[in-house]
């Protein structure tokens, strides 16, 4: 508790309290433009960070990564397109609201869910995780290997289109994780002779080339750089009261824990809870054919359950170092910058950062709250924002955080062939998450995996002997065949009463 | 035959595949391990890689017959190679003169490619071009201690 306060105090620094809000504007901003992302907020935060203290780094990268998730929400409602993946189902009758003339409603029930979901989720991330810490001590290489081979599959199986794409993904990631020095031999792979590889490939070089750059050409190819215009009324103050909190309380609350858990569930996260939650709402609703015609608790479950995995997922980040999503990988990427391993030891032998994590985020939470409230009647005109001024910008950034990795060119050059990489996969439909994530844990999948065979004298039996491990394998095992089941029910699901569409656009599967 | 992209997609796994395999084969494996050594995971990527190569080349061939929308619209191809090869273009050319010099003609240059059907008028953007190489130098060099290329032929 005092570490926890005494971290509260280090985020409530007049330094730090500012860069909190004016990184929280900035994640809203990069949320709200349908294109833009959290994650691409975070990609180009993180050059800029090799410079900064520990302390200062994390501070902007957990509030422009809650602003962002927070702020997906405000085109979803205003113009029909999801800001992500995690504000589809918020399309459904958030959009609809706003046809109706109640945009300045659906805006509020946006933000106020996506605080309930947040800060409710992060105060038990932050009591569960030193507690799970504690317990992941006694695990051993076998439970790790498979909890990372689990969060591969379950990302990988989950992916859009179809699980050989995904599997595909997971395979580039893992090869290109490859690259550079083995972690327990040294040797070298695939460095063709470059002085460069040897370190393998940089992630902020991979994230850089592979959503800034890749999606700033490639929509402007597909002509996505567009927006519909934004028309609205009543947009002054919070536009609800408790009376709706309370009316619609039983629905909050469902898609708060289904939300927090799959958010804590590796791979998993806000894309997919949002969906669950919303289907929820609409299962137990007396009035279900209202969904999809401008319903608020459409918005209360899919907004509260989306925020809420952001809290679902710090939990296998700080107590594990398992990275749920794309997100939560960059995150882990950035302590890495900072040489921290993020994990049980980081959580015991770090709790003062370890708190601060958890402290920034609710700060940070807090403080979106605020902005939203202040800034609500403005939404409509981040929509406005030109283009070609905002992408030219992030790429010249780019260019920057390229150069700022080893103070070379040769990450740029890095960066210009995976944005090349990127573009392909985009074009054959393989989904960009199970990449990264694999790229991520590559090189922990493969040092728990030989250390456990070394530790068993040459023996492979300990993974499939010790429960955890089995119990996590059969899970990975089990869900390569889940998208089969999962057609195979919404097919049934789907005769019976078919569900609004979404709006019809590509949005960030991270 | 006009192939679907996931043929096309698995064939391009295949041929990485085979090309890597060759790669994988030239990384030292140390004598007497008791694990499989530095070998093993390019080995499970490649055979990740493979297996759904060939998942996606017998649903391309099952598919032929269906009609596959393209990926990009009408003149989308020509569009993105553009823009890739300014960004190419730009690194080179930052290699060589640094930042300063090569960055408002990138950032005029890019204003112009995302342009779309937004009007831009050659003054405002050469004004911009100028203030944002500026405002990111000052970002940057002074406020985050980040070094930025000076260019090979300026000795950085």
């Amino acid at each position: 508790m005092a570490a926890y306060l005494s971290a509260l105090l280090v985020c409530m620094k007049p330094l730090n309290l500012l860069l909190i809000f004016a990184m929280v504007a900035l994640g809203i901003v990069f949320g709200a433009i349908p294109g833009l992302s959290a994650t691409l907020g975070i990609a180009l935060l993180l050059p800029i960070t090799f410079g900064l203290s520990t302390e200062t780094s994390f501070v902007m990268l957990l509030a422009i990564w809650i602003g962002g998730v927070s702020g997906t929400f405000i085109s979803a409602v205003l113009i029909g397109i999801p800001g992500s993946s995690s504000a589809i189902a918020t399309c459904f009758d958030g959009y609809p609201m706003t046809q109706k003339g109640q945009a300045g409603k659906a805006l509020g029930i946006g933000m106020t869910a996506s605080f309930i979901g947040t800060v409710c989720s992060v105060a038990i991330a932050t009591v569960l995780s030193p507690v799970i810490a504690e317990a992941a001590l006694h695990l051993g290489p076998w439970e790790y290997f498979s909890l990372c081979f689990c969060a591969i599959t379950l990302i990988a199986s989950l992916s859009k289109g179809n699980i050989f794409k995904g599997i595909m993904s997971a395979g580039i990631g893992l090869l290109m994780g490859c690259i550079g020095m083995d972690p327990i031999n040294g040797a070298t792979r695939f460095t063709f002779g470059n002085v460069y590889l040897t370190s393998g490939i940089s992630t902020v070089a991979q994230m850089l080339g592979m959503f800034a750059m890749c999606q700033i050409i490639r929509d402007n190819a597909k002509g996505e750089a567009k927006m519909p215009d934004v028309d609205v009324k009543n947009m002054k103050g919070l536009g609800i009261g408790f009376k709706d909190i309370i009316e619609n309380i039983k629905t909050i609350l469902f898609a708060f824990a289904s939300g927090l858990w799959i958010g804590f569930l590796p791979g998993m996260g806000s894309g997919i809870s949002n969906m669950v939650a919303y289907g929820y709402a609409k299962g137990i609703s007396k009035d279900p054919e209202s969904f999809g015609k401008g319903n608020p608790a459409g918005v209360w479950a899919s907004e509260t359950a989306n925020n809420a995995s952001l809290g679902g997922a710090l939990i296998p980040m700080m107590a594990l170092g398992i990275p749920g999503d794309g997100i939560t990988a960059m995150l882990i990427a950035g302590l890495t910058i900072h040489g921290l391993q993020a994990g049980p030891l980081f959580m015991t032998e770090q709790p003062d950062l370890a708190m601060l994590i958890f402290a920034c985020v609710m700060v940070s939470a807090i403080v979106t709250y605020l902005i939203q409230i202040v800034t609500k009647r403005w939404f409509p005109y981040i929509l406005k924002i030109p283009y070609h001024y905002l992408y030219t910008v992030i790429l010249v950034i780019s260019f920057i955080g390229g150069y700022g990795i080893s103070n070379t060119m040769f990450n740029i050059y890095v960066m210009l062939a995976l944005c090349l990489l990127s573009l392909f996969m985009s074009v054959a439909g393989l989904p960009t998450s199970p990449l990264v994530l694999a790229f991520i844990l590559s090189s922990k999948l493969e040092r728990y995996f030989r250390q456990g065979i070394s530790y068993a004298h040459g023996s492979y039996a300990p993974f499939f002997t010790r429960p955890i491990s089995l119990i996590l394998l059969t899970v990975s095992v089990l869900c390569v065949f889940w998208p089969y089941i999962s057609d195979h029910l919404k097919a049934k699901k789907a005769a019976k009463n078919p569900a609004p569409a979404a709006a019809n656009v590509d949005v960030n599967d991270d | 035959m006009k192939m679907r992209r996931d043929m096309v997609t698995g064939i391009v796994g295949l041929l990485t595949c085979v090309f890597f395999y060759f790669m994988t084969l030239q990384v030292r494996q140390p004598a007497k391990l008791l694990e499989p050594g530095p070998r093993l995971l390019p080995f499970v990527s490649l055979f990740l890689i493979g297996i759904s190569s060939i998942a996606l080349i017998i649903r391309g061939y099952k598919d032929r017959a269906k009609e596959e929308k393209p990926y990009f619209p009408k003149g989308g191809v020509l569009k993105v190679t553009k823009s890739f090869l300014m960004l190419v273009v730009y690194a080179v050319a930052m290699t060589y003169l640094g930042f300063v010099i090569t960055t408002p003609f990138a950032t005029a240059a890019f204003i112009y490619d995302l342009k779309g059907n937004s009007e831009v008028k050659p003054v405002s953007t050469a004004i911009i071009s100028v203030v944002v190489t500026a405002a990111l130098y000052a970002m940057f060099v002074f406020a985050f201690q980040i070094k930025l290329p000076a260019g090979v032929l300026f000795g950085g």
